[in-house]
């Protein structure tokens, strides 16, 4: 990989036609090539490195006392490791409840996303009707419409279907997103060619198989990476969740997580625990769909 | 096996009328190739009769029954696509058995009649691959082979051939004209090349801007085209057509300089004339034989040689079975045989038929 090929090292012996080969600092080409190579390895491990220091603190924080996280230099192995931050944490606050609210919000708003998306997409790309086109106009000008702007209105809406404080009433701005909608649309018309669906029709293929047995499938890429953003989406939606859920037992995480700082003081300790409890089912859904994207991005086997 | 009759078929976009009011016959059992320049309306024909595309005006008929209105799984076609359309995430099996799923067919039975497919196209042995992992012929004849599962009564082609290279189409040619008279199935076969349609067709369609320019038996094409269209189309190398001034009364088209060849054709126009010969009728006279030309190129194939000669003006191509030693700047003398000549009227285009 840090060596070029193209030149045979026998035609190197004559001088004259390969003299050219060294550059302003008298290093050969190959020689060149691995340094930037090496140069651009150091850059990004350095850039990774500071990707992933705050969540090692955050992680190693957790199991430090008082004493230790406030001491300087921070250390990354704690000297004198407690459990006393998830002790406190799991028996003063309702977290694997917060946690639960928030992961079963999660993945509702996740579903319904995706399914929503998924038809609205394929219908979008495939039935070209005027009517369809316009209504695609209007669902892509809503994206432009910021969520705090309708936020209050919805908060209305939600206490007049007496769904406050419950996980309906979270839900009642998760259910469709127009960025998921266009994505599919877009996929759908660059990965799904009309002939598939005509050879389907022909073949005595119903429109409802064709969607579920044929265009599902082709589309798993594309859904499993709408369902990764919805599901984070949810997770760590914020704004709605303080609004909406008012009673403790409704809270979401990130509202439960807000809990932990006041005005005048930050509960470090119990944050940290509490925030790296919060990582586990975030990162486990995370490695689990990744395998999922790999697979359906390979799996086009149209004529190129 | 089954008829299908066309109607005096219409198809509009808005206002744009892409096919005219075409009427084709399919006998029961032939291989029908319809043909023509891109947009000319053939791709949108097979479709109408697929029922993939709605029909604006006329009939279609598959078996005495008019299908206008009938859903494209209940004609009992099956169609091959110039892409394959096949489903990227099925096995070779699941695809070529997708059809019969459908018909409600046992389990059983749909394996036999699968294994059965594979075994004539040769595909018994990647029955469990996905179609990603099989070359284009492969796929190719995947999708062929999807279709002979179902045993329809009409196999419809949308220009299968097109993706392969070559080598591979002229492979695939002969394998799909084995498979044509091996199940004698009616056929309907579009393609813009007229290579293809002359050696598979039992009978050609040649289609141009939504309307039909003859339709016949191969060779009836190549030999009695019925207007300048299907002349210059049917055949290659092309067939020459060179405008001159007709003399009836020698029976010579002059084509200025005192260059003229002569025609076989009675009762022909005096004035203005398209003058039609194909390149094998050329024949390379002795001085005095024939007008002269300056030969501008030369196409050595080892086998033969084609000539590209210039008469006052005129191209005149010239397929010689014999290696020449001519090069480009020498001068040679044509001459063409009176009874391989076509005239053609310069206004209307059509094909002057000796009375």
């Amino acid at each position: 990989m840090t060596q070029s090929t193209d030149i045979d090292p026998q035609d190197a012996s004559t001088p004259d036609r390969y003299a050219p080969r060294t550059g302003p600092l008298g290093l050969s080409r190959r020689t060149r090539a691995r340094l930037t190579d090496l140069a651009i390895d150091a850059f990004l491990f350095a850039f990774g490195l500071l990707m992933i220091l705050p969540l090692v603190f955050l992680v190693s924080n957790a199991f430090k006392t008082p004493q230790e996280m406030v001491a300087w230099p921070p250390r990354i192995i704690p000297e004198d490791p407690t459990l006393e931050n998830f002790r406190s944490v799991l028996g003063d606050t309702p977290l694997l409840l917060w946690i639960w609210n928030s992961f079963s919000f999660a993945v509702l708003s996740m579903i319904a996303i995706v399914a929503t998306s998924a038809i609205a997409g394929y219908v979008l790309a495939k039935f070209p009707f005027r009517s369809l086109h316009l209504l695609f106009l209007v669902i892509l000008a809503t994206a432009i419409v910021p969520f705090e702007v309708y936020m209050i209105p919805l908060y209305f809406q939600a206490q007049a279907l007496g769904i406050l404080n419950s996980i309906w009433g979270l839900l009642l701005g998760y259910l469709v997103m127009s960025f998921g909608i266009f994505l599919i649309r877009q996929n759908v018309m660059h990965a799904i060619p009309d002939e598939l669906l005509e050879a389907a029709r022909i073949d005595g293929a119903g429109e409802m198989w064709i969607f579920v047995f044929i265009v599902l499938p082709l589309l798993r890429g594309a859904l499993g990476a709408l369902a990764v953003l919805a599901f984070f989406q949810a997770w760590t939606s914020f704004a709605w969740p303080i609004i909406v859920a008012t009673t403790r037992d409704a809270y979401t995480i990130e509202v439960g997580l807000a809990l932990f700082q006041t005005g005048f003081t930050v509960d470090l300790g119990r944050l940290s625990a509490a925030s790296a409890a919060v990582l586990v089912p975030s990162v486990t859904l995370f490695v689990i769909l990744r395998r999922n994207f790999v697979q359906g991005v390979a799996s086009t086997g149209m004529k190129e | 096996m089954a008829v299908v009759e066309i109607n005096d078929v219409r198809k509009l976009y808005g206002n744009v009328e892409a096919i005219k009011g075409v009427s084709v016959d399919v006998p029961a059992g032939a291989f029908v190739v319809l043909v023509g320049p891109s947009g000319c309306g053939k791709s949108t024909l097979l479709r109408m009769i697929a029922g993939l595309e709605d029909i604006s005006g006329g009939t279609i008929s598959i078996g005495g029954h008019v299908i206008n209105d009938v859903e494209p799984k209940h004609r009992d076609i099956a169609m091959v696509f110039q892409n394959y359309a096949l489903y990227p995430h099925m096995t070779v099996e699941q695809n070529m058995g997708f059809s019969l799923r459908f018909a409600k067919r046992s389990k059983a039975e749909i394996r036999q009649r699968v294994q059965e497919a594979a075994r004539i196209l040769g595909l018994s042995d990647y029955l469990d691959r996905y179609p990603r992992q099989l070359s284009g012929g492969q796929r190719q004849r995947v999708a062929m082979g999807r279709a002979i599962v179902r045993q329809p009564r009409v196999y419809l082609f949308d220009e299968p051939l097109s993706n392969l290279d070559a080598k591979l189409r002229v492979q695939m040619r002969a394998e799909l004209k084995d498979l044509h008279a091996r199940l004698r199935t009616t056929t309907i076969y579009v393609t813009h090349d007229q290579i293809e349609a002359m050696t598979m067709a039992d009978r050609i369609v040649v289609m141009r801007d939504g309307v039909i320019e003859q339709a016949g038996a191969p060779l009836d094409l190549y030999d009695r085209p019925a207007n300048l269209f299907v002349a210059g189309f049917i055949g290659s190398p092309a067939m020459n057509l060179l405008e001159g001034e007709n003399d009836p009364a020698s029976g010579t088209v002059g084509f200025g300089g005192g260059a003229s060849l002569s025609h076989a054709v009675a009762g022909t126009p005096q004035g203005p004339i398209v003058y039609g010969f194909r390149p094998e009728h050329v024949e390379l006279v002795g001085e005095g034989e024939g007008p002269a030309a300056t030969v501008t190129n030369v196409e050595p194939t080892g086998l033969d040689t084609l000539l590209v000669a210039d008469m006052n003006g005129h191209a005149v191509a010239a397929y010689l079975r014999q290696r020449l030693t001519v090069k480009p700047g020498d001068t040679v003398h044509i001459r063409v045989a009176p009874e391989h000549v076509h005239l053609f009227d310069t206004a209307t285009e059509a094909r002057i038929v000796p009375d």
